[in-house]
Order: structure tokens, then C-alpha cells, then sequence
């Protein structure tokens, strides 16, 4: 056997470590798929600083790590709520109501402080709330200091999108409890959607969920 | 000169075998700069595979300053293992983009490692870790914690025979 045929095994045997070494990176751009669901939360200040806050995380993560943590009153994936909190509302019979009730407009107050509405269509359930208090004493409060005359209000607004399936979810886990990874669940079942939108004179708030693992 | 080539040749595949060794973790790379005279500039990079191997002869060290970590990070441990074994199947994606006036803050996979980089108008900071690198160190903390257990509950078995032997 010559040099060359000699160093030949020597020669596999360090390609196939540097192969080795390389397998890890070529596995992992291979492990996330485009069907994972992300959900995404953008917050972008209205103020000079202009302080913008994006958070991407894979609905499949967060159903993995929040079992993890144990903290307070999260315990097992689960958030467990102070029956004080909901004492004289049956949340789960309202709940149950809304989802066999026709498609509709079920609450709608209008008032000089605030504009409720809480509605149903196909399955999801919208709420939206149309502050004009809070916005008016933001506006006083920016301009009492100035002594400048009254600029405009911005009203806040929020819009919250919730599939009912989603509900149902959250409340399955049993009495004074949510259960956040079986909503996560639901959530990621349900597909690309909207969920939360505030807009206020301050911020400008959403949450939604899509394929996509960065912000727009 | 034949047996030289040989040599040469069996200690080239030595050294590109613990080459590749060494590096197929990858680099672990920690960039920090403070914008102030006199501030402090720390730049450096160390194969990832060493710190692995340092977690495991850390816990041979006496003063087992393994289990001390370990100990401290027992609350969050199962959560830094889940989240460093989740991380594996988002080799490159963006988890948190913060901006205000002073600070820019952006933590995402590249590559299949962690990078965290902090940009402020006083400090730099980046790091590079591979993800790889991060359940290794998990899974040491939780050898760590749990031969602290074992060690805790010998020590507990041991004084109470002590004590039911004398009476």
C-alpha cells in the first residue's frame, strides 16, 4: 500500500468529521417550517422618543415554554384568576350564551365618555371600546402646563378580535382558571388573523398572528 | 523522507480532526464597548465545544461552583431548557426588536446561533451564541442540580443513621 492509499482513510476520516461538524447547521435550517404560526406584537409610541417595541415569537415556543414557568399565578401553562375578580359574573354562562346566539350585534352603548361594541360573526367574537374621556384628560393634562389653548383629542380605541373557539379554549382548564396553552392552541388552528388593535393618543398597539417570522 | 510524510500527514489529520472538533459547536463571540474615556473595550471569541467541556470539568472542581449556579437558576432552568431546545428549530428568525431614543435592543437567531445585540449611546454590547452551545450548558445545570439533590439527600440519609445507630 503506497502514501496516498494509506492516507486515504485518514482523508475520510476528516471529511467526515468536518461533515459532521457542518451536519448541525444544515438540520436546523431545515427544522422550522413555513407553517409555523407566529404571533406578533408591535407597540409604537406617539411621542418625540418614537420608542417602537416588535416581539415575534412561534406560537409552537410559547405552547412549549409556558408550562415551563411557574411564577405567580401562572402555574402549568395556566393562569389562575382571583374569584373576587369575577365574583358576581358568570363568565363561562355568558360566554356559553354568546356562542349559541345567532350572529349579531349584541351590546352597543354610545355615551359622551365611551362607545361599546360587542358583536359575533362567523365564529368570532369582536369587541371594540372608543374611549373619548380618557383622551380629552391626556390633551388637558399635555396642555395645562403650556397654558395653550386645547389641541384635539385623539380618542382611543380598542378592537379586540377573538375567535370563540379560542375562548373556549381559554376557558376549559376549569373554574378560576385560563388556560393559556390550549387558547395558544386554538389560536394557531385558526390561522393568520387580527387580534388586538389600540389606538390611543399614546401608543399604537397589535397584536396578530401569521406564517411569518418577522414583523412587516 | 518517507517516514516524514507520514508523520506530516498523520499530524495534519490530527490537527484538522480537533479542528473540526473544537469548532463544530461553533464560536461564542462577546463584543463589549463603553463611549466614555477610560471605558473598558472587550472583544473575544472562544470555541463554544471548550465551554461545554469547561461546564464538565467545573463539576469536578471541589468547591462545585456548578451546583452553586445551578442552584441559583433552579427556578428557571426548566424554562431556559425548553426555551434553548425550541430555539434549535428557529435557526434564523427575529424575537425582539426594541428602539427608543437612547437604546436599540434586537435579539434573533442567525445561523442557528442566539445573537443579542444592545446599541446605546453609552454601551455596546453584541453576543453570539450558538444554540447548540445553550442546551448544552441546560443540560450541565441540570446534571448539576440534580447530583446537588442526590448529594443533599445522601448527607440528610446519612446524619438520621447517624443518629438512629447512637440511640
Amino acid at each position: 500500500m503506497n502514501l496516498c492509499t494509506r492516507g486515504v482513510p485518514k482523508l475520510a476520516a476528516t471529511l467526515a468529521l468536518a461533515l459532521f461538524a457542518l451536519a448541525p447547521a444544515a438540520s436546523l435550517a431545515q427544522a422550522a417550517t413555513d407553517t409555523d404560526q407566529w404571533i406578533h406584537i408591535r407597540v409604537t409610541s406617539r411621542d418625540a422618543k418614537g420608542e417602537v417595541v416588535r416581539i415575534n415569537v412561534p406560537i409552537e415556543m410559547a405552547e412549549k415554554v409556558l408550562p415551563a414557568i411557574n411564577k405567580d399565578r401562572l402555574h402549568d401553562g395556566k393562569v389562575r384568576i382571583e374569584s373576587a375578580q369575577v365574583k358576581d359574573v358568570d363568565l363561562r354562562a355568558i360566554l356559553d350564551a354568546v356562542r349559541t346566539a345567532k350572529d349579531g350585534e349584541y351590546v352597543s352603548v354610545q355615551s359622551n365618555e365611551n362607545n361599546v361594541r360587542v358583536s359575533k360573526n362567523n365564529g368570532v367574537l369582536y369587541i371594540i371600546v372608543t374611549d373619548k374621556e380618557h383622551a380629552k384628560k391626556a390633551v388637558a393634562k399635555e396642555d395645562a402646563p403650556k397654558g395653550t389653548k386645547a389641541s384635539e383629542p385623539v380618542e382611543s380605541k380598542v378592537e379586540i378580535k377573538v375567535p370563540m373557539k379560542v375562548v373556549d379554549a381559554l376557558l376549559s382548564a376549569g373554574k378560576d382558571e385560563l388556560d393559556l396553552v390550549a387558547a395558544l392552541r386554538a389560536l394557531s388552528a385558526h390561522g393568520d388573523t387580527e387580534l388586538v388593535t389600540v389606538k390611543d393618543a399614546e401608543n399604537d398597539v397589535r397584536i396578530w398572528i401569521d406564517s411569518k417570522n418577522a414583523t412587516e | 523522507m518517507l517516514v516524514l510524510a507520514k508523520i506530516a500527514l498523520g499530524l495534519g489529520a490530527t490537527l484538522a480532526m480537533t479542528t473540526a472538533y473544537v469548532f463544530h459547536e461553533g464560536v461564542i463571540r462577546v463584543d463589549v464597548d463603553e463611549h466614555r474615556p477610560g471605558g473598558s473595550h472587550v472583544h473575544f471569541w472562544v470555541p463554544a465545544t471548550t465551554v461545554s467541556a469547561g461546564m464538565r470539568l467545573a463539576s469536578l472542581v471541589p468547591q462545585r461552583p456548578l451546583e452553586q449556579a445551578a442552584e441559583q437558576m433552579k427556578p428557571h432552568l426548566p424554562m431556559f431548557r425548553v426555551m434553548a431546545k425550541e430555539l434549535e428549530k428557529y435557526p434564523n428568525a427575529e424575537f425582539l426588536d426594541v428602539t427608543d431614543e437612547e437604546q436599540h435592543v434586537h435579539i434573533a437567531t442567525v445561523n442557528g446561533k442566539l445573537r443579542i445585540d444592545v446599541v446605546g449611546d453609552d454601551q455596546t454590547m453584541h453576543l453570539q451564541v450558538p444554540v447548540e452551545t445553550l442546551m448544552d450548558i441546560a443540560d450541565r445545570l441540570e446534571d448539576a442540580s440534580r447530583s446537588a439533590r442526590a448529594r443533599e439527600w445522601h448527607a440528610r440519609h446519612t446524619k438520621h443513621s447517624v443518629v438512629f445507630a447512637s440511640e
